[in-house]
């Protein structure tokens, strides 16, 4: 009997053993808080369907809004606690310093040229000759709306920025919001002058070239820009509290039919599917192409395009080999995963359906428009952290009309001019 | 027992765990703090040594890093000024009413106390909110036009807003010491007052203060040591801005460190952080010394 129970012992404790050993647990970190739509419930979708194809795998996520994720990857990279999976943004100022710092699994580029990635897609994560992350999103600047308070308001779709302006005031007539954007936090700020930017001068390559100091931001153009921007603000395009309205607040403001305007990037194209919003919302949001400049070079069709989020794999984890099989997996699924659910524009090729929404149409149709796009990320992100810092305070400055617009271009030029000596 | 505390080896072994811990949770931290300050770390990777740089570029040319200290210098002003004397005040009329009706006051004025600094801040941040805030709608209602004021967004109000915020949440604290300093002070000192003719002001300001007065002291040290620690409310509602308008110390030294990336310059703003906060707190406490302490 003794033996028996020894014996059983010594199996069930092998057994204990080798189940440990072929248990591999992926911790995955990310920027999607809400699991119950959008990116969020597509990559839920995709670690379930990874778990059931990998027995062996097991799936541990961790999520934060997007500033403190940032942060938390420093926290964690300092405390060489990187999660296994990685969903980050490969614009240089930030994903550099990981690769500098050897944390980023190299991919092979040549298995995933077949994955339908738009040009320049895949491009947008290569350092060094080589493949650091996947893009998961084309990320483009437009305008939604909310086509029931336009008609309550008697506004057309503007196509020019004189047009925003006009529309101002019918709105504040009927007690609505005109638009709201993340003031808070500035960036959204920055590539609005961006995008004012090119439709004054008609050449997304004018800010590289500042950035190359081949041209200065105190040039006319960007000047003018700048005045742009100052203007929707003076003119109560945005809401009062811009200054203090975060991006879930800002959201939220739109989504609950308070703002006429959401002024953000094409990844929202899940607000057309967000069961957090009322049928009569999900039923009247569009999106418009972000309008013109009078007497600006820039075209309707130019967009401010450009790839900014990516998931990566950490190189100095012991699941390294099993995170890139994920990401293999994620590649193939997550195009036709993101568009069904309408969570995202992919950086890879989708085919429109019947059943998409009309915004995630719109936003298709603004992309296979557009006949000139941007030739990299916007400027809070062709630099490092330092700049991105300078830029983003400055543009508060900017919106809370405590400094010009020459005043802000003076300050741009001299952030990146110290950015350049830093190269 | 008299032997064995005497005995050095047992004495050294007492007090070894709480040298650890200061040594450990303090000292380290804060020589780790200024290593890094004279580097240019962004916090992933390596860097390189800068000696001073740092520290000159936030002395002789960081304008955010001197508006943060005038910030937390105007906050310690209104709380030490402004609201220490309403909150004695108020305790001093809570410790002559009804026992009854002064306990039920005096829980409604901890109750901010006792809320998360969270729940607080998206309180003020929703009332002050332009469009939907109550704050706007009750002044609306002595208004012809609909006010729309964006209390917390805008230059020329941001910082009042922001410090009102903090200091609702701490009047109960200033309230609960002050009203517990009025109820040890004996009744027979206040009788032989009014014995001696002094009227309630002279009461007060001649024999009720002064006895009150390390109660007083203890409340401007807290106060002033809460100022410079203030971060939560400031980063939740403004983030320091408009611009850095509502910026302070303990925000920025954050954002340049885990926001910027930029480690060394970070270490260097808590560095010179800690140099200004132990300076003013000596200050203060040298400010309050009695003459029994000085003697």
């Amino acid at each position: 009997m003794k033996k028996f129970v020894a014996a059983l012992g010594v199996a069930v404790l092998l057994t204990a053993g080798v189940g440990a050993q072929t248990k591999v647990s992926l911790k995955v970190g990310d920027n999607l808080p809400d699991r119950t739509s959008g990116m969020g419930l597509v990559f839920d979708t995709i670690n379930s369907e990874f778990k059931a194809a990998n027995p062996g795998v097991d799936i541990a996520v961790e999520s934060y809004p997007d500033q403190p994720w940032q942060e938390k990857v420093k926290i964690y990279v300092a405390a060489k606690q990187l999660p296994d999976i990685n969903k980050f943004w490969s614009f240089p100022g930030m994903f550099m310093p990981l690769i500098d710092a050897n944390l980023v699994q190299a991919l092979d580029k040549p298995a995933f040229d077949k994955l339908g990635y738009m040009p320049g897609a895949l491009e947008s994560n290569v350092y060094g000759g080589k493949l650091y992350g996947l893009p998961l999103t084309a990320d483009g600047w437009v305008i939604y709306y909310n086509k029931k308070l336009f008609k309550d308001a008697g506004v057309a779709v503007p196509k020019t920025y004189d047009d925003l302006i006009a529309s101002v005031a019918k709105f504040k007539a009927k007690g609505i919001i005109p638009a709201v954007t993340d003031g808070k936090d500035a960036w959204p700020l920055v590539i609005t002058w961006d995008a004012l930017t090119e439709k004054v001068n008609g050449d997304f390559s004018r800010t590289q070239a500042a950035f190359d100091r081949k041209a200065k931001f105190t040039d006319p153009d960007f000047v003018k820009g700048a005045t742009l921007l100052q203007g929707l603000v003076k003119s109560g395009f945005f809401a009062e509290d811009l200054m203090v309205s975060d991006y879930g607040a800002s959201r939220n403001l739109f989504g609950q039919g308070k703002a006429a305007m959401y002024v953000m990037g094409t990844w929202e194209v899940g607000l057309g599917a967000d069961k957090n919003f009322s049928a009569d919302f999900l039923a009247n949001v569009d999106a418009f192409k972000f309008p013109t400049v009078a007497g600006g070079k820039g075209k309707a069709d130019d967009f401010m395009a450009w790839f900014g989020g990516n998931i990566f794999v950490n190189a100095t984890g012991k699941n390294a080999a099993t995170g890139v099989k994920y990401l293999e997996f994620l590649a193939k699924r997550w195009p036709a995963l993101a568009w069904e659910k309408q969570a995202g524009y992919p950086a890879q090729k989708v085919t429109a359906r019947p059943t998409d929404t009309a915004l995630a149409k719109t936003l298709l149709a603004i992309g296979g428009e557009a006949k000139m796009t941007s030739d990299g990320p916007p400027s809070t992100d062709r630099s490092d952290a330092q700049f991105k810092d300078d830029i983003q305070k400055a543009a508060g400055e900017l919106c809370a009309l405590i400094i010009t617009p020459e005043q802000f271009c003076a300050k741009i030029e001299a952030a990146a001019a110290k950015a350049f000596a830093r190269k | 027992m008299k032997r064995l505390f005497n005995n050095k080896p047992v004495i050294a072994a007492l007090v070894l765990p709480g040298i650890l811990v200061m040594v450990f949770a303090m000292i380290i931290p804060i020589g780790f703090s200024v290593y890094y300050s004279l580097t240019n770390w962004a916090g992933i990777g390596a860097f390189k040594w800068v000696g001073f740089d740092n520290y000159v570029e936030i002395l002789t040319s960081d304008s955010t890093f001197w508006r943060s200290l005038t910030n937390v210098a105007i906050l310690i002003v209104v709380t030490v000024f402004l609201q220490n004397p309403v909150a004695f005040a108020l305790a001093a009329l809570l410790a002559r009413i009804k026992p009854r009706w002064s306990r039920f006051f005096r829980t409604i004025y901890f109750i901010p106390a006792v809320l998360s600094v969270v729940v607080i801040t998206a309180l003020w941040t929703n009332i002050m909110n332009p469009s939907f805030g109550i704050l706007n709608k009750f002044l609306s209602l002595f208004s012809t036009d609909p006010v729309t004021t964006s209390w917390l967004g805008k230059p020329a109000t941001a910082l009042g807003s922001v410090i009102w915020i903090i200091v609702w949440q701490g009047f109960g604290w200033a309230l609960l010491f002050f009203y517990s300093g009025l109820m040890t002070v004996p009744a027979e000192l206040e009788e032989a007052a009014k014995i001696d003719g002094a009227g309630w002001w002279m009461t007060y300001t001649r024999v009720i203060l002064p006895y009150l007065f390390p109660i007083i002291s203890a409340v401007v040290v807290i106060d002033v040591i809460s100022s410079l620690k203030q971060m939560e409310i400031i980063f939740l509602s403004t983030g320091g801005g408009p611009g850095d308008l509502t910026q302070f110390t303990a925000v920025y030294l954050y954002q340049k460190a885990f926001v910027a990336s930029q480690y060394g310059y970070g270490n260097g703003l808590s560095i010179l952080f800690v140099i200004v906060a132990v300076g003013l707190t000596l200050v203060v406490q040298r400010l309050f010394r009695t003459e029994g302490e000085v003697a």
